[in-house]
């Protein structure tokens, strides 16, 4: 069935910073950062910075929240860069640490925000095509806030940052099914808050997480 | 991984569906799942639904990130931390299974505490040897009991309270102590030595006093002084059986 012609050709591409020579880099990076060599560390820190800032400024919704779990993270790969053994994608090492800081971070934050800043929803979606992607992602934004943390860092780490189920198990330190447990509850809430937010999923289908039933929390 | 045309579920692809719409499964997986995506229209509207998902949340930032900055403070907080904290701190701060340093000398914890367990298993177990060693029972014949100068004596069953001190007055004895639980008494001689009779007179008195006793037929034993060696502590005999 390879090639079948209803898949969606705009399946995302493998993101370049997964790429096999990318990680061969990273490997080497971490190899040097061993041995205190700052050049190293400050190629490393350009490599996970941006994609970090996005990723975190997101979840908390605080740049100098997202920098300081950046600076916490890369703190402890300097230091455990000697302990490094390959065992996993450097990307997953870098990102199970910066998971556990972003997850303490986050429920402090969101207390915060509970109470400066109660964000208004951002307006219907628009007809223009041109803008709906840059819409759904301003919708999708503010329909991950009402999930809980763990589901709604499992839907980042997966439709955000393109992590395997396999590699969002190594960063969150939990079971591949407890993964997809908490991306299908995730799936299943989006779906409810999305077709009200904007329109975007057909009122049939409002409820079609029930197609995956058996699935427990 | 999963072999291609093995039966797969719908709800297995349900939960597969990320993954398919991220591009993340190996080809086998996919081979595995594509074809019931083709002919199920509610997996492959969730898959169109899933890569919108993933196209919006992967579209180019409108905020661009400088690292810089950031990246100096964190060389400032690096530099003013200690050097020799460097492969020594932040154990917990990584996935893998944080080990106990090895010591030469273990703090005692257990084997002190399986130690005083056992001291007090051993102390207690002694001294119930001691205690079982010792008889249940006293006699009048132990020494702790006795008092000194002081006979004990046993009188038939039928001899009255009456009779038994005519008996004592008439061998020049008086009552000092008891009866106890087993109508034993403790008689001492009628006439109270004084501080400067020698004692060896006194010995002797009491020996007299014991030989009249136990020629009286109402009485059953009496027991000689306790420690007396001319008595050599055995039990007098009976005056008369039970």
């Amino acid at each position: 069935m390879k090639g079948t012609q209803y898949i969606d050709p705009q399946t995302p591409a493998e993101p370049s910073y997964r790429s096999g020579s990318s990680a061969a880099r990273e490997v080497e990076l971490i190899s040097r950062i061993a041995q205190g060599d700052r050049k190293a560390f400050e190629e490393l820190y350009g490599l996970y910075h941006r994609r970090l800032a996005r990723f975190l400024t997101r979840l908390t919704k605080r740049y100098d929240v997202a920098e300081e779990v950046i600076n916490d993270t890369f703190y402890i790969v300097w230091r455990k860069a000697g302990d490094f053994r390959g065992e996993s994608q450097p990307s997953t090492w870098i990102l199970g640490i910066a998971y556990r800081k972003a997850r303490n971070a986050f429920r402090s934050s969101s207390r915060i925000l509970a109470i400066e800043n109660p964000e208004a929803p951002p307006p219907p979606l628009t007809t223009d095509e041109s803008l709906r992607t840059e819409e759904l992602r301003d919708w999708l934004v503010h329909a991950l806030v009402q999930l809980p943390v763990e589901q709604r860092l499992a839907v980042e780490l997966c439709y955000e940052l393109g992590y395997s189920c396999e590699e969002i198990s190594s960063i969150m330190s939990c079971p591949v099914n407890t993964v997809k447990t908490r991306l299908f509850h995730a799936r299943a809430k989006l779906q409810k808050l999305l077709p009200a937010l904007g329109g975007l999923v057909p009122k049939d289908q409002g409820d079609r997480s029930s197609s995956g039933a058996g699935v427990k929390s | 991984m999963m072999a291609a045309g093995q039966y797969v579920t719908h709800e297995e692809v349900w939960l597969s569906l990320p993954w398919l719409a991220n591009g993340r499964l190996s080809q086998a997986e996919r081979d595995r799942l594509e074809p019931h995506v083709q002919t199920c229209s509610t997996c492959r509207e969730e898959l169109t639904l899933q890569r919108r998902f993933c196209n919006a949340l992967t579209e180019p930032d409108r905020v661009t990130y400088a690292p810089g900055p950031s990246f100096r403070k964190l060389m400032e907080r690096i530099d003013s931390a200690p050097p020799q904290a460097r492969n020594d701190t932040a154990r917990d701060e990584v996935a893998r299974p944080a080990r106990r340093p090895v010591h030469l000398w273990r703090p005692p914890g257990l084997a002190w505490a399986a130690g005083f367990v056992l001291a007090i298993g051993l102390t207690s177990a002694l001294t119930s040897v001691y205690n079982s060693a010792r008889p249940l029972y006293q006699t009048h014949t132990d020494p702790v009991r006795g008092a000194p100068n002081i006979l004990h004596i046993a009188f038939d069953r039928s001899v009255t309270v009456g009779e038994a001190e005519e008996a004592l007055r008439s061998t020049g004895a008086r009552i000092v102590e008891g009866p106890d639980s087993s109508g034993i008494f403790g008689i001492a001689p009628s006439v109270v030595a004084s501080a400067d009779t020698i004692p060896e007179h006194v010995s002797q008195e009491m020996h007299l006093l014991s030989a009249r006793l136990r020629a009286d037929p109402r009485v059953r034993w009496v027991e000689p002084i306790p420690g007396d060696d001319s008595s050599g502590g055995a039990p007098a005999p009976l005056s008369r059986g039970p």
